[in-house]
């Protein structure tokens, strides 16, 4: 079985050739696009099926599960830069899910861009996307990861703004992209510090890479001028990249626009796999961010997890909160994408790899299904995304509804029968046990409150009550025919709902207290079956409190907008009613935009003028004033070979033709010249080497 | 002299029989069957041919003997030779398929003979060590060029280019034979080692450069330089690439530029040891050395400034061959192991990049009649393949990542730092031209991308489309573009081999 570890490139390569061959062939041949970027990233599902089937006998032979495949790149100086690929636990658990996710939602894509017109560039992109994001997952390199990292952001970029006639895309995708790359600088930098101090970007190298004993041992050991071990500090720079591509507070603003792509685009990149895939990074670099000095048990805290812990801890809240006073049934689940992604970070922070890790699987497939129900919703309506305008959609698109709801229910974290209640247990249990502080905890649980709340809020809106649709958009109705009535959408379409659904009711008990199977996994341990976990110190009291406080979250939401039918698309909302100043404060997302608008936008384009007005004046003038110079002496020393080297020649030559005799021209001219030049030049270099000699 | 051993010769220098040998029987079979066919069968079926004979002899050499040496030098054999002589026949074949359906010519055989002696020249050149032999070889070589130049009879510019050719390259070997005689008189042997003691033993009587020494260096500098067309040698260099056919003018820019400064390399360093000098800034001490940084300042100068305002793509790449030729003598300047490498990577790419330029000027012309860089306009409209592969071309030539150019570039200079302190100005200066030729290879390309095609051009090459660009030339260009390209991506393929080489050589 090892063919599968020297051949786990194919993985990433297969999709990217797909994107290649897609780019190159006819515009218009929709079925080629659809087909091989189908048929390439099923191909790889089965490779990352048997890659995972790979890891799961070595794991239960008890054998050693990480193996990496390391080759020479190129050489620099006297350094050779290696690169190279691995497959472990984590590798193989995010391989087999970005492979299966996006293959439904690449299958979903099929029905959802029908009408496109850019269909196959669609596709081309995906492919792409998913490539590089496979890349991303088995790369034992962080140069590697990096470049695989940013042909994902530039995927991002490229998907969001796929509809760039539309300005607002076009501004989203260009935000999304500025504001990663803030992220990517800090990533950068750390990547570079790391590889001054360590000498290598390979992460297992048989006991030479970075996240290896001997690589962390020297990295903790070296103080810097602040007194901040060397480690911290590049663990917090590379946070800085996890955060931009994740989302976390306060880099977090560019996600709820880039809703502005196709919602498959969000489902697969903004939901699943790109948006988490900062938070692999640091599952990635897990050892780095924990190593401390010493020889402190692994329970203890560093800086760099504290720093994850409440950066996570504050995102989920703060996602959460904004999300209850949004319409816009993307950027609802936006906002939550990004609550979520902040307990994936509170999780590592707080819990470790398995712990975050657990919560970003489950994740992704219940936030998968919610975006493409969402999407299966957005198609029915005709385009319309406002959950205001839409209501009683359970009787015209059943079929979405279940697995929404089964979707929706997950992710509150319904207790015992959804995934999302066993991985957001998980973090809350290690929050509560947390030695420094308290206070994750309580902001999680609040968080979770806050999440069963706004998602029962924007069921009730969308599937309850009766189709507000026609009422609104009677003028739209006219002009863009069969928007006006709700309809189910084709199978292409719901099956993959449909097997989502199943996963995100199922995939949590594999996560258990009682069989924490996934947890040791991840930690290359064997899991049993064991009841009594559940009676276990906090445990059952942990669960308890979620389920309560999941209870209470529905029940608020029942209580606000499930009692009452919404009657009319302007009806005000009701928790607005209740409390407006806190309601408007939410709908401008803490005003987030406007600072960063007022701020830091604002200086940069004060800034840009200032460079514009130096570029155009002072160092376009050095510049013109150089290449004037240089075209001087480029006319000067053509006219020494035209006319003094050559006019000798010319002159002979015209005299020539004028005899007719060409080689008597040329004899007579030219080659005269041409050979006293060498006879110059021996004089002059012998007399050069012979005054030297003498001198 | 003792018996020589004709088997043990003949075995020796299998390779170059198996061109020889081919290029008579393409002779042979073009003469006897093929009289009466067109043209372009008979040039496509004689490149065949001859790209056939020469990937034998590619596969002899890579199963020859690993280490060899017949007749007290004059003949040698080792990893190194065996890698540059198959660099020779890789570029052959490239200048076979180029020239495969060109239209230039009636004697179709003798053209492909002469492009086969000619590498045999060049192969039996870089497989020697003795004086002798490195001169019969080279005029081998020369003279073949001098007729490939003339090749085009319909042409008075390619007669003329040719005649001009031939005087100066008979003047510098006239010279190089002078410096030769000297050699010969001052140590009393033909052999590059024994000449080596021999300039040691006169240093260690006297510690300044002999004057008999002094001009032995400056005659065989000239008569390398003419080949390596270094200023003020290149005289000839922008008449002949612009009047030569396209297929010549791209071999002699291409394989004799290969040849001649591994040879030249060799001479100076195995022949001249101990009488280097030093160029470093400021400390001038008279030798080879100092010579060379002369030249190879002067000729990044002259080359570069002039090329900028050049109105023919050809003569503009005359001219950057001028401005590549004193790059790469800079590695001859720090004669460093690090160095030969650094040189034998460099050549090699530029040769794919300059063959590759000179194919697609031969299509154009072809299809508009001029290299004037007017003919160029809008030719990214008219041909995407083509000038894909003119862009690849171009920026590996300027040096730009992620192109062989570029990694070339950057281990040259590197390996010129790393000889020795002192050079850092010739560094500066070769960095700073390297950004000037950036101008005039991006003119050409501005050409191809932005320009309009002129009308006329446009109804012209509708109608050229049906002669459709010859099928083998194209393929050529392909992939050469593509081995600029996998080479810039992964330079250790070729990298790693030349080491290995330069290791087993023990130069």
């Amino acid at each position: 079985m090892t063919w599968i570890v020297q051949n786990l490139w194919l993985v990433p390569v297969l999709p990217i050739l797909a994107a290649g061959i897609s780019a190159l062939a006819k515009q218009r041949n929709r079925l080629l696009a659809a087909s091989l970027a189908i048929g390439s990233l099923a191909l790889s599902f089965l490779l990352s099926l048997c890659a995972f089937a790979h890891v799961l006998s070595l794991s239960s032979q008890g054998l050693e599960t990480r193996q990496v495949i390391d080759f020479r790149w190129f050489q620099f100086g006297g350094e050779w830069l290696k690169l190279g690929w691995m497959l472990d636990p984590l590798t193989a658990i995010m391989l087999v899910m970005v492979s299966f996710v996006g293959l439904l939602i690449f299958i979903f894509s099929v029905g959802y861009m029908e009408h496109d017109e850019n269909f196959t560039r669609f596709f081309c992109f995906l492919s792409l996307f998913a490539g590089a994001m496979l890349g991303v997952v088995i790369a034992n390199s962080l140069l590697l990861f990096f470049m695989c990292w940013e042909i994902v952001g530039l995927t991002s970029y490229l998907l969001i703004g796929f509809w760039y006639h539309k300005p607002e895309a076009a501004a989203a995708a260009k935000k999304a992209f500025i504001v990663t790359r803030i992220g990517d600088l800090g990533f950068f930098l750390g990547m570079v510090w790391l590889y001054a101090q360590t000498g290598t970007l390979l992460f297992y190298d048989h006991g030479a890479g970075c996240l290896e004993h001997s690589a962390l041992a020297a990295l903790v050991a070296h103080i810097t001028t602040v007194g901040m071990a060397a480690s911290t500090g590049i663990a917090l720079l590379i946070f800085c990249g996890a955060a931009g591509k994740s989302g976390q507070v306060p880099l977090h603003v560019w996600l709820p626009d880039a809703m502005e792509g196709p919602t498959p685009v969000s489902a697969l990149i903004h939901a699943a796999t790109m948006v988490a895939a900062g938070v692999f990074l640091i599952a990635r670099v897990y050892p780095l961010m924990s190593v401390h000095a010493g020889l402190a048990g692994p329970l203890v805290p560093t800086t760099a997890l504290i720093v994850v812990a409440w950066v996570g801890a504050i995102t989920a809240v703060f996602g959460a909160l904004i999300a209850i006073a949004h319409y816009d049934i993307k950027r609802i689940l936006a906002y939550s994408t990004i609550s979520q992604l902040g307990y994936m970070m509170m999780g590592l922070g707080v819990g470790g790899v398995a712990v975050g890790m657990f919560h970003l699987i489950t994740h992704a497939f219940f936030k998968s299904l919610l975006f493409l129900g969402a999407g299966s919703v957005i198609h029915g309506c005709g385009g319309e995304q406002d959950i205001r305008k839409m209501g009683g959609l359970r009787k015209s698109m059943p079929i979405t509804f279940l697995a929404y709801t089964a979707g929706m229910l997950a992710l509150c974290g319904f207790p015992l029968f959804f995934s999302g209640f066993w991985s957001k247990d998980a973090i809350l249990d290690a929050a509560n046990t947390w030695s420094v502080s308290k206070m994750p905890f309580y902001l999680g649980a609040f968080g979770a409150l806050l999440t069963a709340f706004y998602m029962t809020r924007q069921v009730y809106y969308v599937f309850a009550g009766k189709s507000r649709l026609s009422e609104n958009s009677s003028e739209a109705a006219h002009a863009s025919h069969a928007s006006a009535t709700p309809h189910e959408s084709p199978a292409v379409m719901t099956v993959p709902l449909v097997i989502l659904a199943a996963f995100a009711v199922f995939l949590g008990l594999v996560g258990t207290p009682a069989w924490p199977w996934f947890q040791s996994f991840l930690d290359d341990q064997r899991a049993t079956l064991n009841f009594a976990a559940f009676s276990g110190p906090g445990v059952a009291s942990v669960m308890l409190a979620s389920s309560l406080l999941v209870f209470l979250g529905l029940g608020l939401g029942w209580w606000f907008y499930g009692r009452r039918p919404i009657e009319s698309a302007d009806a005000p909302d009701a928790f607005g009613q209740l409390q407006p100043h806190i309601f408007s404060v939410l709908g401008h997302n803490f005003y987030v935009d406007a600072l960063y608008g007022a701020t830091i936008v604002r200086l940069n384009t004060g800034w840009s003028r200032v460079c514009d007005w130096l570029d155009r004046w002072v160092w376009n003038g050095a510049v013109q004033t150089v290449s004037h110079l240089v075209l001087a002496f480029a006319w000067i020393d053509n006219f020494f070979d035209a006319n003094i080297v050559n006019a000798g020649f010319d002159e002979g030559c015209e005299t020539v033709s004028r005899g007719g005799q060409l080689l008597a021209l040329l004899q007579g001219g030219r080659v005269q010249s041409y050979l006293r030049t060498i006879g110059v030049a021996l004089i002059a270099l012998a007399v050069f080497l012979l005054w030297g000699a003498t001198r | 002299m003792n018996a020589t051993n004709y088997a043990q010769l003949f075995q020796f220098a299998l390779p170059e029989v198996i061109v020889v040998v081919t290029a008579l029987i393409a002779l042979a079979v073009d003469l006897l069957f093929l009289r009466a066919s067109s043209t372009r069968l008979r040039f496509t079926i004689a490149a065949i041919l001859g790209s056939l004979g020469c990937a034998g002899a590619i596969l002899r050499l890579l199963h020859s003997p690993e280490q060899a040496s017949l007749l007290n030098g004059m003949l040698l054999a080792n990893p190194l030779t065996h890698l540059v002589q198959i660099a020779l026949l890789a570029v052959a074949i490239s200048t076979l398929l180029i020239s495969a359906g060109s239209t230039f010519t009636e004697h179709i055989g003798e053209f492909v003979l002469l492009i086969l002696i000619a590498t045999a020249g060049m192969m039996f050149l870089v497989g020697s060590q003795d004086l002798l032999v490195i001169f019969i070889s080279l005029e081998l070589l020369s003279l073949s060029l001098y007729i490939l130049t003339a090749f085009d009879k319909s042409s008075a510019q390619s007669s003329e280019a040719a005649l001009k050719y031939f005087l100066f390259g008979g003047m510098s070997a006239a010279f190089l034979l002078f410096g030769f005689s000297l050699l010969y008189g001052f140590s009393n042997s033909t052999s590059l080692p024994r000449i080596a003691d021999a300039i040691h033993a006169a240093y260690a009587s006297n510690p300044h450069l002999n004057p008999l020494l002094a001009i032995a260096i400056v005659t065989t500098v000239i008569g390398f330089g003419f080949k390596v067309a270094a200023f003020p040698f290149h005289f000839w260099a922008p008449d002949v690439y612009q009047g030569a056919p396209a297929p010549s003018a791209a071999f002699i820019a291409s394989g004799s530029k290969v040849a001649s400064f591994f040879i030249f390399f060799q001479v100076m360093v195995v022949g001249f040891a101990g009488a280097e000098g030093s160029a470093r800034w400021l400390h001038f001490v008279p030798g080879w050395v100092a010579v060379l940084a002369i030249v190879a300042a002067l000729s990044m100068v002259l080359g570069n400034l002039v090329a900028i305002v050049q109105s023919h793509v050809r003569r503009l790449l005359a001219y950057s061959a001028i401005a590549h030729a004193g790059y790469m003598l800079l590695a001859l300047v720090a004669h460093t192991q690090q160095s030969l490498a650094a040189l034998l990577y460099y050549v090699v790419t530029y040769a794919l990049a300059t063959l590759g330029a000179f194919g697609v000027v031969a299509i154009v012309e072809q299809r508009t009649g001029g290299d004037r860089l007017s003919d160029f306009d809008g030719l990214s409209r008219l041909s995407p393949v083509l000038s894909a592969c003119m862009f690849i071309f171009l920026l590996s030539l300027a040096g730009i990542p992620p192109l062989a150019g570029f990694f070339g570039k950057f281990y040259l200079f590197v390996s010129v730092l790393d000889s020795g302190p002192g050079l850092l100005w010739l560094i500066v200066l070769a960095i700073a031209m390297s950004a000037v030729s950036l101008y005039y290879y991006l003119q050409v390309l501005k050409r191809i991308y932005v320009a309009n095609p002129a009308a006329e051009v446009a109804n012209a090459s509708a109608q050229a489309a049906t002669i459709r660009t010859p099928f083998l030339s194209q393929a050529g260009i392909i992939l050469l573009a593509a081995g600029i390209v996998i080479l810039g991506c992964a330079p250790h393929l070729l990298l790693e081999w030349i080491h290995a080489a330069i290791r087993a050589s023990g130069i």
